[in-house]
């Protein structure tokens, strides 16, 4: 039987591959539900990118346009009247909250896919390529990861100009090479397997080997860090935030406890101003956790039965 | 900035080079010490070119503090050294690098690398603290819980680490700073000694632990989850090894086998993988410090940074990759060392 | 499986004990050499010694190169100017001179120093060290970093006797030549072998009321008082300068008594200080203008035109109309609380003699409507988007507000809606304030926020609106606050420059500063107060300048703590012995913990082994 997949074209073959596919598909989502935390997380995730998809018809941007509240009371105590309360300039800040979820899983499913897509590139290569291109590729990462990245993202968003798109590159370039590291040691195993060598034997192109065998075998490894970087990146993004790095002029949670940060909300006893977005970050990042968590645990072997 | 969890663990113990058969360990060593050396050098060189290219100038920047004439700005960026050519200025900050001087900062007309002196030891007090404590802490739970697998204390170390691991740690620093010490006033609000503080050698020690303790909570409190996380993963992983049912088919007390063979197994790639972290924990000072205003390298660069106090910046920036580097290469010096299957090959 | 066994293991055991060993030694090695020198130099804190939270850099003490706000305010405690600035209202008043007069209209000023007066050290105070002192200045560039643009003017100083100084001036000079200058000790420095160099951060021998004792870069700043300062010695014996890097930090301390006075308050902690028993809040009139930059078309003396302003704002109509359309009373309320003075010009009001006065007829309201008009009389007409368009370019203005700034983002946040309602696209873009500074130097803005701490003499910040400030042919050297170059304005500026009698001068300035606002290269705000807050069981009497609704901190002199004097019978409330107390109770639990876990393996590992 030839695994040699170019070769083997008959409609047969495809089909049972998407069969296959389905099944396994349908496995890996039985397992999931099987895991009690990473369905609340997954359902609170569910709920937040909701509401992030819809802020517009939740919160019409005139609540955050601030000519529009000029007679509102600042500071307004939660109550009925203000769900959350109000911020500095009388706005209601549980509109800012929920257009905040937009920018601020923006920022992280962006940062996200940048740093996935360079370190899963660069991990495979580094682990496939042998000789001189593979040790500099592991140089390189290497060197990304001693490198302070905290003072290496501020550098980056001092230098470019302030924006989500901004903080999504300093957030991304700097959190890569982990992944890297982690695909390339995958790369290492994967190559090591007798299927390689045969399709190596059989004359298969760099392309050929990392497309349709590397790649594969990699991507429940990349899924698994995807889930839990998205968390790291939010934290990131509100960190850069409480440097004065971020962008000010967008609605993170970030931005949001910057503000409630200058405007001394929790010395002057504004606590819903400091407690919202910061929960907010707290039970978004839980969620991605819970969910890697779960996902590791599928595409781990050797984690599950525990 | 923060590494995930679980993950980074898995593929940790293969991704230490495979020695090659026969390899020594000075050769392995030379190859190690030879690769940090070139990152040390990487970094030096973008250390200046990071720098170089932040967007304004120092000069101007004073000159909004200070009532100044064009003749008195051209007089300072004279003494800066900022109206050399790049190339010139290059030349100067490696010959400041490899002299360990750094040239002398912007703001405080001090050398950097006395600067950084001064700044070095309540950095490594405080971080320092907080890494052992937390490297304990979090072993410790983290075998626990491994140990009492799926019982109701595994569920709730687990639980707590996860959710001090998803808390941004400033946020945290800031809660406990405004609860302790503001509210409650238990704790001091920031710095290290309070100042005019007591004379005797005891009264001072009492004095900056009182101050170390809240920022310390606070890291500890961020950084100890993964420590619990990767034991416990580590050590689950060691209990369903083949040499343990071997050995305890060979009559070994349960007791006896997690001891002598389970744990120091499951801590090898935990060790390692504190090690990589210290650097880590090292620049996440730098939200801790500012939050608690403690004197240390954190805080320092954070202040450089509104300057900007190009020289400053660029010791600081050295000095943490180095710190970096170096716990790095102990990390993959230890586990050469400690790595059975390593040593046997 | 016995019970006793179950949990624990004993490699890791000792590593936790050894690790809290470790951790417990480390803090006591590390803690102990950290601050020896410090715990030993102070006496514990006493009803006499002032604690104030600061977050200032401090570059050097050094008052011929010292240019930072913190160091160059505490300079003016140390040393005694020649002519100092008066309470009231920041005027000349005396200083090391009881008195001075001009000859030669205004050409030289000859000052008569008052008898008898010291230096801390015992040493006599004459008019040989004055003149030591300019002539440093004038000769050496180096020790002209920080004052050098005081003494441009000056052609020769001389000391016929110990009492009297003379300046001689290049040109003829209407403001006191003898201010903003610290004049040090010529028989200290003069042995100082690098005095650029000198950091003068201890046992500062000087003149004015307090003097620095000694200083720890970025953790405290001891000044003590001077017994032969000639107003005498004040009373409080000690100032203590705190660093605190978050002002929220420094509010706690405050409250918990940490530290007696607080300044650059917002006023939402300002409103929160209110209540607290033990503090009392002070809202005072500053000396810093806060502003709207206008980008008239930057140009260099030569007149060559540089960097990428937009068109539109060329044209005078158009500035003018942005200046209609800010509600600016409504933002005061919204952005500071109210807590500032409505601005006319960038002279601030507690300087009255020369500030705008606000009866003046130039001045105008905000008037959305009256903005439209102006807007269509200079050719830009209303699209279909309700933007403004003139042969078919939208009006479309850039904005840029300091990210690190909360106010400037706030003010963005307003003016936005409120120039797209008069038909301007205003395009806010948010960076630091290096990046702004750079871009603003270059020319390429439109328009920013800004604003300066200007002194009691106008002299400066009128010189930097003159097109003598504007940048060389190169684009280098300029040192212009708005790009503002008006002709008649640099006429007036000479005049005022040489104009003797008060009268006459305050009346040009007067036409200058309402020139300057028709012009409209800035709106101006307003003067934001400065918000203070300190412990008012421990000390009262601070002095405030101008002496009515002034500051306490961050004067163009030494009122602020001169006056101040601890309230009979009050102590140190600080809390440092509970944390104290606490810190011990945690490394003795620490030790037990650790010393328990360690005994305890050691039994356990007997038992079974």
């Amino acid at each position: 039987m030839s695994t040699t997949a170019s070769t083997s074209q008959a409609p047969t073959a495809s089909q049972l591959a998407w069969r296959r596919r389905r099944a396994s598909a349908a496995k890996t989502w039985a397992d999931f539900r099987a895991q009690p935390g990473g369905m609340v997380g997954l359902i609170v995730l569910i709920v937040i990118i909701l509401i992030a998809a819809f802020a517009p018809l939740l919160a019409p941007a005139s609540m955050l346009d601030v000519t529009h509240v000029l007679n509102q009371p600042r500071f307004a105590q939660p109550s009925f009247a203000h769900l959350l309360g109000t911020d500095a300039q009388g706005r209601e800040l549980w509109a800012r909250m929920v257009w905040g979820a937009r920018s601020s899983l923006i920022v992280g499913f962006a940062a996200t896919a940048m740093s996935m897509i360079i370190g899963t590139v660069i991990g495979m290569a580094a682990g496939h390529f042998t000789g001189f291109v593979g040790g500099l590729l592991m140089r390189i990462v290497d060197f990304f990861l001693v490198l302070p990245s905290l003072i290496l993202a501020i550098v980056l968003s001092s230098v470019l100009s302030r924006g989500l798109l901004t903080i999504v590159i300093a957030i991304g370039v700097t959190s890569w090479a982990g992944t890297a590291r982690v695909v390339r040691a995958q790369t290492l195993t994967i190559e090591s397997r007798g299927y390689i060598e045969r399709a190596r034997a059989l004359g298969a192109g760099h392309w050929h080997i990392i497309g349709r065998h590397i790649f594969p075998a990699v991507m429940p490894l990349v899924l698994a860090n995807t889930t839990l970087t998205v968390g790291s990146a939010i934290i990131s993004e509100s960190t850069l935030a409480f440097l004065g790095l971020g962008d000010p002029s967008s609605q993170s949670w970030g931005t949001i406890l910057k503000n409630a940060m200058d405007v001394s909300a929790a010395t002057s006893g504004y606590w819903w101003f400091i407690l919202a977005p910061g929960l907010a970050i707290l039970f978004v990042v839980l969620a991605f956790t819970l969910v890697g968590r779960a996902v590791e645990t599928i595409t781990n072997p050797t984690l599950r039965s525990r | 900035m923060i590494s995930p969890v679980g993950s980074v663990l898995q593929d940790e113990a293969e991704d230490f080079d495979e020695p090659g058969a026969g390899a020594s360990w000075l050769k392995y060593a030379g190859k190690k010490a030879g690769g940090a050396l070139i990152s040390l050098v990487m970094v030096i060189i973008l250390g200046f070119f990071a720098f170089k290219i932040l967007p304004g100038d120092p000069v101007a920047t004073m000159a909004r503090e200070h009532q100044m004439s064009a003749a008195q700005m051209a007089q300072l960026r004279a003494q800066y050294g900022l109206d050399k050519p790049l190339i010139v200025q290059f030349w100067n900050y490696l010959v400041n690098v490899f002299t360990g001087q750094f040239g002398e900062s912007y703001v405080y007309h001090q050398s950097v690398s006395s600067l950084i002196g001064q700044y070095f030891w309540p950095t490594i007090l405080l971080t320092g603290t907080s890494a052992v404590i937390a490297i304990a802490l979090g072993l410790w739970l983290g075998q626990k819980a491994a140990w009492r697998h799926g019982s109701l204390f595994d569920k709730i170390t687990s639980g707590t680490s996860l959710v001090f691991w998803s808390v941004p740690t400033f946020w945290l620093g800031l809660l406990l700073l405004l609860i302790f010490g503001g509210t409650l006033q238990w704790f001091p609000t920031g710095g290290m000694v309070s100042p005019g503080g007591d004379s005797t050698w005891f009264g001072t020690v009492m004095d900056v632990v009182s101050h170390l303790v809240l920022p310390v909570t606070t890291m500890v409190a961020v950084v100890y989850a993964q420590y619990v996380m990767v034991m416990r993963a580590s050590l689950l992983e060691e209990m369903n090894a083949d040499y343990l049912t071997t050995a305890r088919a060979k009559g070994l007390r349960e007791d006896l086998v997690r001891r002598k063979h389970a744990v120091p197994n499951a801590l090898l790639p935990t060790v390692t993988l504190v090690f990589m972290h210290i650097g880590g924990l090292i620049s996440g000072a730098v939200t801790v410090e500012t939050v608690f205003s403690w004197p240390g390298l954190g805080k320092l660069t954070y202040e450089a940074l509104s300057g900007p106090d190009l020289p400053l910046l660029q010791g600081t920036f050295v000095v943490f990759s180095a710190i970096i580097i170096i716990m790095n290469l102990i990390a993959d010096l230890i586990y050469r060392q400690l790595d059975p299957r390593v040593r046997r090959a | 499986m016995p019970i006793g066994t179950l949990s624990q293991s004993r490699g890791l055991r000792r590593i936790t004990a050894l690790a809290l060993a470790a951790a417990v030694s480390l803090g006591l090695a590390f803690g102990s050499t950290a601050v020896p020198a410090h715990a030993a130099s102070e006496q514990a804190t006493d009803s006499t010694t002032l604690r104030v939270a600061t977050s200032g850099f401090v570059d050097s003490f050094n008052p011929f190169t010292s240019i930072y706000l913190l160091p160059t305010n505490l300079i003016r405690y140390m040393y005694e100017y020649l002519v100092q600035n008066s309470q009231t209202d920041g005027s000349p008043t005396k200083g090391l001179a009881a008195s001075w007069t001009t000859k030669e209209s205004g050409k030289q000023w000859v000052y008569k120093l008052q008898s008898g007066l010291k230096w801390s050290d015992g040493k006599a105070i004459t008019a040989k060290d004055v003149q030591y002192t300019y002539e440093q200045m004038m000769n050496n560039a180096q020790l002209g970093t920080a004052n050098g643009n005081l003494v441009t003017n000056f052609a020769s100083v001389k000391a016929p006797d110990d009492n009297t100084v003379v300046i001689n001036l290049k040109s003829p000079q209407a403001s006191n030549p003898g201010i903003e200058i610290p004049v040090v000790p010529e028989h200290i420095w003069s042995k100082i072998s690098k005095p650029a160099d000198y950091k003068n951060e201890k046992n500062v021998v000087g003149s004015g009321p307090f003097l620095l004792q000694s200083y720890k870069a970025n953790q405290s700043i001891v000044l003590k008082s001077n017994p032969n300062f000639w107003k005498g010695e004040p009373k409080i014996k000690k100032i203590q300068y705190i660093y605190y890097t978050n002002s929220d930090a420094e509010v706690q301390a405050l409250k918990s008594g940490d530290v007696d006075l607080v300044s650059g308050l917002t006023p939402t902690q300002y409103n929160a200080l209110k209540g607290v028993k033990g503090v009392t809040v002070h809202s005072g009139k500053g000396r810093r203008y806060m502003s709207l930059s206008i980008n008239p078309g930057m140009q260099t003396s030569t007149g060559k035109r540089y960097g990428t302003g937009a068109a539109a704002l060329q044209d005078k109509q158009v500035r003018q109309a942005i200046r209609l359309g800010i509600n600016i009373p409504s933002l005061m309320k919204h952005v500071i609380d109210n807590q500032g003075t409505l601005a006319t010009s960038f002279i601030p009001a507690s300087f009255p003699e020369w500030h705008l006065s606000n009866k003046s007829k130039v001045l105008v309201k905000y008037d959305p409507d009256a903005a439209k008009a102006k807007l269509d009389q200079a050719g830009w007409k209303v699209g279909s988007d309700g933007y403004r368009y003139k042969d078919g370019a939208q009006l479309k203005i850039r904005l840029f507000a300091n990210s690190d700034d909360p106010d400037e983002q706030a003010m963005a946040e307003y003016l936005k809606p409120w120039m797209k309602a008069i038909g301007i696209n205003l395009d806010v873009q948010s960076s630091d304030s290096d990046t702004i500074n750079d871009k603003v130097t270059k020319g390429d803005y439109d328009t920013y926020f800004t604003g300066w701490s200007v002194n009691p003499d106008p002299s400066y910040q009128l010189g930097i609106n003159t097109c003598a400030s504007l940048p060389d042919s190169d684009g280098t050297g300029g040192t212009s606050q708005d790009g503002y170059c008006n002709p008649d304005f640099d006429k007036l500026y000479n005049e005022q420059l040489t104009e003797l009698n008060n009268t006459k001068r305050k009346a040009t300035v007067q036409k200058m500063l309402e020139l300057n606002y028709q012009d409209a290269v800035a709106v101006d705000f307003w003067y934001a107060n400065s918000l203070e807050a300190y412990r008012s069981d421990r000390f009262t009497g601070f002095g405030l300048q101008p002496k009515k609704d002034g500051i306490i901190a961050n004067q163009a002199g030494y009122w602020g703590f001169l006056s101040a004097k601890p309230v009979a019978g009050s102590s140190n409330s600080s809390n440092v012995s509970t944390g104290l107390w606490i810190g011990a109770g945690v490394i003795v639990l620490i030790i037990l913990i650790g010393g328990g876990v360690f005994f305890a393996r050691r039994r356990k590992s007997d038992e079974i082994e």
